[in-house]
């Protein structure tokens, strides 16, 4: 059996009194593309904070790539790429010069950060304004630099939390073919976002959040039948008809089971009678 | 200015933002830091108010002294000095700091009259203008005193040059603030700012100079400005009172009405430049995608250092890269240059009368060197505060923070070096070279403060970090424990420089401070060697707090 890229116990962050994270076991296959998704404050950036060194855990252990996190650390982050929330970009250098800068401190020489840095540009259509400092270029322009930042060094692993907040749907486009060569390839990636569409379209495999804890993982088609099984089941001890089940043949969406999982709903009830 | 009476919804609005600042006042003093805030401020109001007070007194003192004396022209210096007060006071308080957004109002259904009302609202109690309203208060009262018929017209001529100054203000702040929106124009501004404070640096030995020299072009430049002095509003409100108080009724009125001119004149330009803003004019910072073809630029390489490890390379020219693009650490690394020049340039006739170094020139280099240090300090001292969210890449890149903090440390000690040896040229010119014994003891001295400097330096930036910007000017000041910490640290290495001296001048023998120098470098840099091993650790435990400080909005 292969070693998962991605593997948790116990993970527990707390703040305070607060259990931002608690007690979650993730497994992720290598070559997943792997979706977490979680309502907002449910541990989401926390647990990717986690995996990717920029927040200590408070319990539990992280493997990636079958070497603990704690233990070795510079060995698991020369394997992994982050997009983190923040985009952990210098504002105060021009594209090129900040894409070479990564580039070296993943310790490729000065050469072939040179020529990724040039096609990675090119790729990502920011090769236009090459004097351009970076906290001059728009939001959009930022996330495609944060996004080839880390994969200037070819990552086995890619983390990236919320990749298409704010990215127009061109700039969307191109991310989404650049990431579906890199599983391609045999890359993994692991991905937050609340786009729920484009997690449903991209991602082979989910885990669900919420409230810290771990509600649901494995394939959206597990997801799917877990959460029909437990309507019918519900359906069943009530003898109720209706509401909550699906009609036959038609398939729950990503939002939908995402819904009925966090026990989330929108609601109807509440009139704002005052709006037109 | 049919639209400027209140109508019963503008009242609304009105009152509705008059609530809102209320309510973030109030919110502010929940916080124990809010409350000292207030406190703070309570106790600067008293400030201000004691300076207006004492300056409405003076000033009507003096108005009334000029009037009952027939010495108006005079008149026009206490108008000049209240006018200069009243303009540059806020640009100087408050132009580098963050500024309202306006777009925030923009988003409510105001109108433009509206919209002007309030922004000419915002701001309108500042303390220059609180200052300046009381002072010319106390000018017409001693108008007033020394002659009672001319109190109304005072008072009308000098309401007006208040309401002058107060849309001028209001104008030059609305300007400012179009700048500041821009990180170019800001950063612009910035170094405008700088020279004006280097130039204004030069102006005590120059008068110094000229006021030793007997100048014969001084009275007679100053006589041939005077036309062009009665010409602006500070002047011409003086000679509307002066030439009333002297019985010429038609020419005073003709300054007034030209006073008046000028107030007009003010009002429109602050409407253009707020009618820009209703409108929304674009101040955003994104790069225009550009419509020319494409021109390949080749990439250019990163530095290849011999002898250093590829990352640490990056990071020294990632910091150079950083300096090289903040004008105001450019201007701040002239500044050891700029003071050797201001002591060179000051009256050299006698060692009392200040100008020390005409005397005592081999002090010259080590003073331009320490000052050089000092000034070092700034970025030794929160190393990561310009990195703001790119320090996130220090945490998840495989580069331990030893390397970062040695790429950085040897940014900082080459940017120093670069610093001496310009100081040891302009001493050259200036003064004469220094000694070979003097030079030696100045840099094994400098490598021995410096050592200690980034030993310290890089545990503070680390224990407490501070976002900074290095584009911009004021509000970037370290924290309050790594500036206390900093200070102690500068007064052990002086106080260590000065014990050196002392032994050598004791055997009268600057070598001997040199190699006393030497050795405190030696065990300064087992110090700093064991603090850059450790790094790595202490970085990673105290992560959290980092980030949080450094990636905050």
């Amino acid at each position: 059996m292969d070693v998962p890229a991605i593997a948790t116990q116990g993970l527990t962050r707390r703040f305070g009194e607060l259990v931002a994270v608690q007690d979650v076991n993730l497994s992720v296959a290598p070559g997943q593309f792997f979706g977490f998704l979680g309502p907002n404050g449910a541990g989401k950036s926390t647990t990717i904070k986690m995996l990717t060194g920029l927040l200590a855990a408070s319990s539990g252990s992280i493997q990636v790539l079958g070497l603990d996190l704690a233990k070795n650390s510079v060995e698991v982050k020369r394997q992994i790429g982050v997009v983190p929330e923040g985009m952990a970009l210098f504002g105060r250098l021009t594209g090129a010069e900040y894409l070479n800068f990564v580039g070296r401190m993943y310790g490729l020489d000065r050469e072939t950060a040179g020529k990724r840095t040039a096609e990675l540009l090119d790729f990502m259509q920011l090769a236009e304004q090459p004097r351009a400092l970076v906290t001059d270029y728009s939001h959009g322009m930022q996330k495609k630099l944060a996004l080839a930042a880390a994969v200037i060094h070819g990552p086995r692993i890619l983390f990236l939390d919320e990749p298409f907040e704010g990215v127009d749907a061109i700039a969307s486009g191109t991310l989404k073919a650049m990431l579906q060569r890199m599983i391609a390839r045999g890359a993994t990636i692991f991905l937050t976002s609340h786009v729920l569409e484009i997690v449903e379209r991209l991602c082979s495999h989910l885990a669900i959040i919420h409230k810290g804890r771990l509600v649901a993982q494995g394939s959206l088609e597990e997801l799917r039948a877990g959460v029909e099984a437990q309507a019918a089941a519900a359906l069943v001890g009530a003898h109720l008809g209706g509401s909550g089940a699906t009609a036959p043949g038609e398939k729950l969406t990503l939002e939908e089971i995402f819904l009925r999982i966090v026990g989330g709903s929108r609601r109807s009830d509440q009139e704002l009678s005052w709006l037109g | 200015m049919a639209g400027l009476i209140l109508s019963p919804g503008m009242r609304g609005q009105f009152a509705a933002i008059a609530r809102v600042r209320w309510q973030l006042f109030i919110n502010r003093v929940r916080t124990i830091r809010g409350r000292l805030e207030v406190v703070a401020r309570g106790l600067m109001f008293l400030g201000f108010a004691a300076a207006g007070l004492g300056g409405s007194i003076t000033l009507g003192g003096l108005a009334w002294l000029f009037v009952s004396r027939g010495r108006l022209p005079w008149l026009a210096i206490l108008l000049w000095f209240v006018f200069l007060f009243w303009q540059l006071f806020p640009v100087m308080a408050t132009a580098f700091g963050e500024t309202v957004d306006s777009s925030s109002l923009l988003r409510f259904p105001l109108s433009f009259p509206s919209y002007f009302l309030v922004r000419l609202a915002y701001g309108a109690l500042e303390p220059s203008t609180f200052m300046g309203s009381i002072w010319l208060f106390g000018f017409a009262v001693g108008i007033g005193i020394a002659d009672s018929r001319y109190f109304l017209w005072a008072a009308i001529v000098l309401l007006t040059f208040a309401i002058f100054n107060i849309l001028l203000a209001r104008m030059i702040f609305a300007w400012v603030e179009r700048w500041l929106a821009q990180r170019r124009t800001r950063e612009i501004l910035g170094v405008v700012f700088f020279i004006f404070i280097i130039c204004f640096q030069f102006i005590g030995p120059l008068v110094s100079r000229i006021g030793r020299s007997g100048h014969p072009e001084v009275p007679r430049i100053a006589t041939q400005l005077l036309p062009y002095e009665r010409a602006l509003p500070p002047g011409l409100a003086a000679a509307a009172i002066s030439l009333a108080v002297q019985g010429a009724f038609a020419p005073a009125l003709g300054a007034f009405a030209l006073e008046c001119i000028y107030a007009l004149a003010v009002l429109w330009l602050l409407s253009v430049r707020l009618r820009a803003q209703y409108h929304g004019e674009n101040l955003g910072e994104a790069v225009a995608r550009s419509t020319a073809p494409k021109e390949k630029r080749a990439i250019r390489l990163g530095w290849k250092v011999s002898g250093i490890p590829g990352p640490v390379a990056a990071i020294l020219e990632k910091e150079f890269h950083y300096l090289s693009r903040s004008g105001p650490m450019l201007f701040t690394f002239v500044m050891p240059v700029v003071i050797l020049l201001i002591f060179r340039l000051g009256p050299q006739t006698s060692a009392k009368q200040g100008n020390f170094l005409a005397h005592a020139s081999d002090l010259a280099f080590p003073i331009g060197a320490a000052y050089a240090l000092l000034i070092l300090t700034n970025l030794v001292y929160n190393c990561f505060g310009a990195d703001a969210v790119g320090m996130q890449l220090f945490f998840v890149s495989p580069v331990s923070f030893r390397e970062i903090l040695l790429g950085k440390n040897l940014a900082h000690a080459l940017v120093l070096a670069c610093e001496i040896v310009a100081v040891w040229i302009a001493v050259c010119f200036m003064f004469h070279p220094p000694g070979v014994d003097v030079t030696f003891a100045t840099v094994t001295g400098v490598a021995f403060a410096l050592l200690l400097n980034l030993t310290a330096g890089n545990l503070l930036s680390i224990y407490t970090p501070k976002k900074i910007d290095y584009g911009a000017l004021g509000k970037q000041r370290a924290s309050t424990t790594t500036v206390l910490a900093s200070l102690g640290i500068q007064a052990a290495v002086f106080g260590l420089a000065a014990v050196t001296l002392l032994v050598a001048r004791a055997f009268g023998r600057v070598w001997i401070a040199a190699v006393i120098f030497l050795i405190l470098a030696g065990l300064a840099s087992i110090g700093y060697v064991l603090v850059l091993n450790r790094a790595d650790r202490i970085a990673l435990d105290r992560r959290d707090t980092i980030l949080a400080e450094l990636c905050r909005a």
